[in-house]
């Protein structure tokens, strides 16, 4: 809670000081096309549409991690029913597979950014599939807890696990639709003269690396708090 | 020329070409918008039905034997979602929001446009599975709009076995679909203004919604979470809400659940819901204000910051509606202290509303009827908030019909009474027709005048303390008989009211047959919207080439100008600055 606190409290201070120099114009006594402003639809429009997405996501956690605390009764629990869940082992590989993850999509972006086609395809792909193999991961993880037999759908803990395991899960699969659709049409070959089709997948890597990064802070912000609680 | 604007380099993307692709799976914000809002004021007209068969019980208890307990627990609930979620806000946001954004911003359309349809078609399937869940056995959820667990999911509670994981999972789908609409609409005004369009001159309906949306995108996420982990409790037995209990004689399965976590998410959305509500309200009745009142509007750099100011403080401000709940006595001082700070930029909207109008040309079209009509409903609903705002004060009016009355003042009637002025003013560039003036006052006053005879005497009855959601209220000492009398008074205003509805659907449909052609510009304004070289709007807005804009959005009664407006997008005049600074120092 403190945590989620302190965060918002930083966001806010942030977005209040850009928004403090934005607004104090005196539109009514600066007249004319004002230089250096905005020309109509901008190129960057997907970037910042992610990132708003970004932000909303990073509220739905918030609040996820709000709710887990005040359920968990802020560590006193146990009159709750709130019995800790001991995390299997492999949610440590998981995490470095996620890692691996981010890291390729780095590279793959670096490869779009130099227009090495072969590289793209190489790093793109690998990004992909170390994901899907997180996901497996994370599965196996369940079943290793289930099979455990020490917890049933009534213990808060056990369903929080699984719950935020599923929505961040769930977030990774949403942008591997993305990258699947961005992925195949690296496969089929990309005219390299078509300056608008080669921009739009440098972009859409760009944003996609941006986008993992960003679920990778998620998962070891989510995998902190399930570690130590 | 060899630079071309992005946006004039590929308007032609997604040009309609069949029926289907310009009417119904159509990408124009535009027509998203007339989409939203005719499913919005479709889904409020069942609402608004709803309300009627609940005020025909409380004014004339046992008279329709139609009306039981359970179908009345069944109206109350769904009157309210749908009032505040369904339609409200989905026709600012998705109705006013897609259509005013793009031309208010001079961009030809959304920045994702196959995303803005998918969110309105998204929309529509929560509306369908809200409205099934009447049909699916046991009905629909009679647990009160607020849904609190654990009776809203425990036997006895009307839907408790369907009704209940049907609404849920009806707000979940609407919040996708808010979603898809709300990045749209952030990443339009940040990214899609035309040429000098800053962001300090935009309109205060777009600064309004704009802002809006980001609390929406903030804020939904909590109800998201609230709706999940519900259905988790209600259909697979998880225990995140459900305490353990005593249901029927028997014990249930559940432990140790906090009922009270589910109202903190709830209000944590709930409380900037009614900003979300009413900030496009605020932006919109400014630009009809100032509009039809020929003067800039008053302190535009001030009511910015006050929307944003009042937009962060929507966030800490939730639990004031859980002071019965049971906090900690420092909680309720600090939600009591926060709440009454968020009346201090709210108060100086009200002060600039009015000093726009003082001295102004005031003109009293339509449009500006209901602006006005709403500077007194929202006066009226604020001031009774500052009295629910204080711990105190609640504890004794909570859950009575003061509550009612504050609620349905100031964020039901004001924000319809802003609904109906953006219709009457946007009615010309949407249809190209005038809406028929003598039908719209008959609306305006029988909508103004019996909303105070509805809502006025429900503040006296909750200060006599009767209770709300009460189905039947049977013999009681605290409840004179006069009362009742008053309960028959309120239920027939309510169908006069109803009825006046109707009169504006007859608007609607005769002035589309055969209403005025209108002028492109009727209301003689200034923003970009309303000079379109086409109107309606075709697809793209602007013709070939993108608008510039020249001015801020407020250039009305400029001293020595001919006209007494001046349209964003008019070049600077020479000489205009200097007559300009004459005028300043002439007041």
């Amino acid at each position: 809670m403190m945590t989620g606190l302190a965060i918002g409290l930083v966001l806010g201070v942030t977005v209040w000081w850009i928004l403090i120099q934005r607004l104090k114009d005196k539109p009514w006594e600066r007249q004319g096309l004002i230089e250096g402003s905005q020309d109509g639809l901008t190129s960057s429009a997907p970037k910042v549409g992610l990132w708003v997405f970004m932000a909303m996501v990073t509220s739905l956690f918030l609040i996820f991690n709000g709710a887990y605390l005040m359920r968990m009764g802020f560590g006193h629990g146990e009159l709750l029913g709130w019995a800790p869940v001991d995390e299997p082992g492999i949610l440590w590989l998981n995490t470095f597979v996620l890692v691996g993850a981010s890291g390729t999509m780095q590279a793959a972006a670096g490869a779009a950014r130099k227009g090495d086609l072969g590289a793209l395809r190489t790093w793109f792909t690998a990004g992909g599939a170390l994901s899907v193999v997180f996901l497996a991961g994370q599965l196996l993880a369940w079943q290793q807890l289930a099979a455990t037999g020490q917890y049933g759908v009534g213990d808060p803990a056990f369903s929080f696990f699984i719950l935020l395991t599923a929505v961040h899960g769930l977030h990774l699969l949403g942008g591997l639709v993305v990258l699947g659709r961005t992925a195949a049409r690296v496969w089929r070959g990309l005219d390299t003269e078509n300056i608008a089709a080669v921009g739009k997948v440098r972009q859409t890597v760009r944003l996609c690396t941006t986008y993992w990064h960003f679920l990778l802070l998620v998962w070891l912000g989510l995998f902190t708090q399930l570690s130590i609680t | 020329m060899a630079y071309v604007a992005i946006a004039d380099r590929d308007h032609h993307l997604h040009d309609p070409d069949t029926f289907i692709t310009k009417y119904i799976w159509s990408q124009d914000h535009k027509v998203i918008a007339i989409q939203y809002g005719v499913v919005a004021i479709g889904v409020g007209l069942v609402a608004l039905a709803l309300s009627l068969l609940m005020r025909l019980q409380i004014g004339f208890p046992d008279v329709f034997p139609f009306m039981t307990p359970y179908n009345y627990y069944q109206f109350v609930t769904t009157h309210g979602m749908i009032m505040v979620i369904y339609l409200l806000t989905a026709l600012f946001l998705g109705g006013f929001g897609n259509y005013l954004i793009p031309l208010m911003c001079g961009a030809r359309d959304m920045v994702f446009p196959y995303m803005n349809m998918l969110s309105f078609w998204v929309y529509l399937l929560s509306v369908i599975v809200l409205i099934a869940s009447f049909f699916v056995p046991g009905g629909a959820t009679g647990a009160g709009w607020t849904l609190y667990p654990p009776q809203a999911v425990l036997e006895g509670t009307p839907g408790s076995d369907w009704g209940i994981v049907l609404m849920l999972v009806s707000l979940a789908i609407f919040i996708v679909a808010f979603t898809m609409g709300g990045l749209n609409y952030v990443t339009t005004v940040l990214q899609a203004r035309c040429r000098g369009m800053t962001l300090m001159r935009m309109p205060l309906s777009v600064w309004g919604i704009f802002v809006a949306t980001i609390l929406g995108l903030l804020a939904f996420p909590a109800l998201f979470v609230a709706a999940i982990m519900m259905v988790l409790d209600r259909l697979i037995g998880t225990s995140f809400f459900m305490p353990a209990l005593l249901s029927l004689g028997e014990t249930t399965a559940t432990t140790g659940g906090s009922p009270i976590l589910f109202q903190h998410l709830f209000w944590f959305f709930g409380h900037p819901e009614v900003y979300i509500v009413a900030l496009p309200a605020f932006g919109i009745v400014s630009d009809l204000l100032s509009t039809h009142a020929r003067k800039n509007i008053f302190g535009y750099r001030m009511m910015i910051w006050a929307i944003v100011a009042i937009g962060a403080l929507s966030f800490v401000v939730w639990a004031h509606h859980m002071y019965v709940s049971g906090m900690n006595p420092y909680f309720g001082f600090f939600f009591a202290t926060t709440t009454l700070i968020i009346a201090v930029p709210t108060a100086i909207k009200v002060y600039n509303w009015v000093l726009t109008l003082w001295r102004g040309d005031i003109h009293f079209t339509l449009p500006m009827l209901w602006a006005t009509g709403f500077i007194f409903t929202f006066i009226h609903g604020g001031l009774t908030g500052l009295f629910l705002g204080n711990v105190t004060v609640d504890l004794p009016l909570s859950d009575t019909y003061f509550v009612i009355g504050h609620f349905h003042m100031v964020m039901g009637v004001s924000p319809v009474m802003v609904l109906f002025g953006a219709i009457y003013h946007w009615f010309p560039k949407i249809t190209g027709r005038m809406a028929n003036d003598v039908l719209g006052k008959i609306h305006f006053w029988m909508t103004f005048l019996g909303t105070y005879a509805i809502y006025l005497p429900m503040h006296y009855l909750g200060i006599l303390g009767m209770p709300r959601r009460y189905y039947d209220y049977g013999q009681t000492d605290f409840i004179p008989e006069s009362a009742l009398g008053v309960n028959q008074g309120i239920t027939i205003a309510a169908i006069v009211v109803a009825t006046a509805q109707l009169i504006f659907l007859v608007n609607v449909a005769y002035s589309l047959w055969k209403g005025k052609r209108a002028d492109p510009n009727p209301w003689r304004a200034t923003t970009l919207e309303w000079q379109t070289p086409d109107t309606p709007p075709k697809h793209g807005n602007w013709g070939p080439k993108l608008p510039e804009v020249h001015r801020w959005a407020y250039d009305y009664s400029v001293p020595g100008d001919e006209e007494d407006f001046i349209p964003q997008n008019h070049p600077i005049k020479p000489g205009e600055e200097s007559l300009r600074n004459a005028g300043v120092s002439r007041e």
